[in-house]
């Protein structure tokens, strides 16, 4: 029977892998594009679907 | 070698017990209230008092005959309080003043009834999803029974009573009944991390999962009627419910997949379901994660089992801290829990949790009475918004990871799984609010503007009879009570002119509170079986400290507050219908 893996050596084998310049872009592109649709969801929501405002 | 068991899975079995369930509630649409026995429990001091079958036509009743019309029946009762009941037998030898007593079903015997149909539901699921029937059978029964216990003791006035001096006892924790769910989350996380062996005994009906995605089918029905109520606020609500999670994916995941990688340096195959489990869904988006990267199973079920932990966490302290906080805006309370607790279960039943408490402070500090469940449907909008986006944004990692980062032998990506990480029981959820959307929309549209104009001529005829007594001019006199009995007989045109699309209401409301009862069932269920599973002795486990730091920082150091902050803004001015009359 195989024995369960322990997660301190699973976490002990990960090697160090450094931020590729793919993983910044797909980091920085989510936020820009969480910020800028935070603006034009929050107009959408306010001039389409005004609930108490 | 164990030969490996298929059968159905907990997702697609939900989707078919709720619609089963919410079915056999409809049927009061052709006469038949067939599900109106299920338990119902009240507020008590006497425990003998809590409990009563949910639909009155299922509530025995004895009193003094006051009045007679037609088949209604007005019944003074020992308490002094009158009630009007409809008969279906002769009553032409009955007269006021005689006493008369309805059959009904004991609070006791709803609650044995309520189990064992649950008990024969639950049981031919878990035939489907070929589990062991003898076990579950045993396992679910004192699942039920301790769950209930829990709930029956949440309603006890001292800890309930929102009002103790109309309760009638000195003092209470002003808890609302919902305290029940904490109770038997409390019982849960007492028999998981310190009755292991018994927690082990009762696996196979441990299915938080199972119990709030069947809850969550039930569910949609009853928010469809109150949808029709007010359809404007329920697609604001909706409309909101889905910014505010595409801000949540696009922020969380991004600030968590960096932090993740930047500072605690853990590798992508970490760092990915870390970031989906920490940020968007807890298991399941870990899950589909884990596997939109070919990351190896241990990856997403290490990360789920924090989850789940942390989760509890969060359902103990955030409902509370949102009644502190935010019942003033009790909208933002609703999303906030949807946004920031991890897992269905969890996030929904802090929803719920929350629904009790922020009604009951609005309440007790300016007088306000919300109408209940428009925060639990805030927090299960934003949650399935939540879980529906899971499978989209699996296939969005899957295709940069293959296409940018690395991609692995063999791997493939597919649109097809959008639709196979995709929540079926969302499917329930949906039709069952559409069905009754479709069905008391056009009813609530025709009785709104007519009962505001019964209200307008009331107001006149009150205002009339109120004149009277100073007339002293015949003419005027005559000229008022022509005015009250036109009005009069106005107000009876236009209520003879809603009494369908009125019955249609009142029915859709009768079918919702039937299987609103399995409902609460599930949702109490659920509440222990979480506390079951969570087991806190994990964090005890060696090598987890890392990924736990990284979880307690993201989750307590910005998912909260970010969730709070999108919440605030997509929700805050927007509140639930006020209670009136």
């Amino acid at each position: 029977m195989a024995e369960e893996p322990k997660l301190a050596e699973e976490l002990k084998k990960m090697e160090y892998e450094p931020l590729l310049p793919v993983e910044k872009k797909l980091i920085s592109y989510s936020l820009i594009l969480g910020t800028v649709l935070l603006g034009f969801l929050v107009w959408i929501s306010y001039t389409f679907f005004p609930a108490g405002h | 070698m164990e030969e490996k068991k298929l059968g159905i899975s907990e997702d697609w079995l939900s989707l078919w017990l709720g619609s089963f369930i919410f079915i056999l509630s409809l049927f009061v649409f052709a006469g038949g209230d067939i599900l109106g026995w299920g338990i119902s429990t009240k507020e008590w001091k006497d425990v003998s008092k809590a409990m009563s079958p949910v639909s009155k036509s299922y509530v025995g009743v004895k009193g003094e005959i006051t009045k007679i019309d037609g088949k209604k029946l007005t019944l003074k009762k020992a308490d002094g309080k009158e009630e009007e009941i409809t008969v279906t037998e002769d009553i032409t030898t009955v007269k006021v003043g005689d006493t008369y007593e309805k059959k009904g079903v004991s609070g006791f015997m709803s609650l044995v009834m309520t189990y064992l149909f649950m008990l024969l539901v639950m049981t031919v699921g878990a035939a489907a999803m070929r589990a062991n029937i003898g076990r579950f059978v045993i396992g679910f029964t004192i699942v039920f029974w301790i769950s209930y216990g829990c709930w029956l003791v949440g309603h006890y006035a001292y800890i309930a009573a929102t009002n103790a001096a109309k309760s009638g006892v000195p003092w209470s924790l002003k808890l609302t009944g919902e305290a029940g769910f904490i109770v038997a989350l409390l019982a849960g996380l007492a028999v998981g991390n310190f009755f292991p062996k018994f927690a082990e005994s009762l696996k196979e009906a441990i299915r938080p999962e199972l119990y709030i995605k069947t809850a969550i089918v039930l569910m949609g029905g009853l928010l469809g009627v109150k949808a029709a109520e007010s359809l404007g606020l329920a697609t604001a609500v909706m409309f909101r419910g889905l910014c505010a999670i595409v801000e949540a994916y696009l922020i969380y995941w991004a600030l968590v997949y960096f932090i993740a990688r930047k500072y605690f340096k853990f590798s992508r195959e970490w760092a990915a379901p870390l970031a989906s489990g920490i940020s968007i869904c807890g298991v399941s988006a870990a899950i589909a994660t884990g596997g939109a990267i070919r990351a190896r199973p241990i990856v997403p079920i290490m990360v789920s089992s924090l989850v789940v932990i942390f989760a509890v966490i969060e359902l103990i302290v955030l409902p509370f801290m949102a009644q502190t906080a935010l019942w003033k805006e009790p909208l933002v309370a609703g999303a906030w829990m949807g946004l920031a607790v991890k897992t269905d279960g969890a996030a929904v039943a802090s929803g719920a949790v929350t629904d009790a408490l922020v009604r009951a402070k609005a309440m007790a500090m300016e007088g306000i009475n919300y109408k209940d469940g428009w925060i639990t449907m805030t927090a299960t909008t934003v949650k399935l918004f939540i879980d529906i986006f899971i499978g989209v944004w699996a296939f969005i990692l899957a295709y940069i990871w293959c296409a940018k980062i690395e991609c692995k032998p063999g791997q493939k990506v597919g649109a097809g799984e959008i639709w196979n990480r995709f929540p079926k029981f969302v499917l329930g959820y949906a039709i069952t609010f559409f069905l009754l959307l479709v069905i008391c929309l056009p009813a609530s549209k025709a009785v709104q503007p007519v009962e505001k104009e019964i209200g307008i001529l009331k107001d006149e005829i009150t205002m009339a009879e109120k004149q009277l007594p100073s007339a002293t001019d015949p003419a005027a006199l005559a000229a008022l009570n022509e005015k009250i009995a036109a009005s009069k007989e106005k107000v009876k045109g236009l209520s003879d002119q809603i009494k369908m699309p009125k019955k249609t209401i009142a029915d859709a409301k009768t079918a919702t509170s039937a299987s609103n009862s399995f409902r609460v069932m599930f949702f109490v269920l659920t509440f222990f079986t979480i506390g079951v599973v969570s087991n806190f002795k994990k964090l005890w486990e060696e090598g987890i400290g890392k990924l736990a730091a990284v979880y307690v920082l993201c989750l307590f150091g910005f998912i909260i507050w970010i969730g709070l902050v999108i919440s605030w803004i997509f929700f805050h001015g927007v509140k639930p219908p006020i209670v009136t009359g």
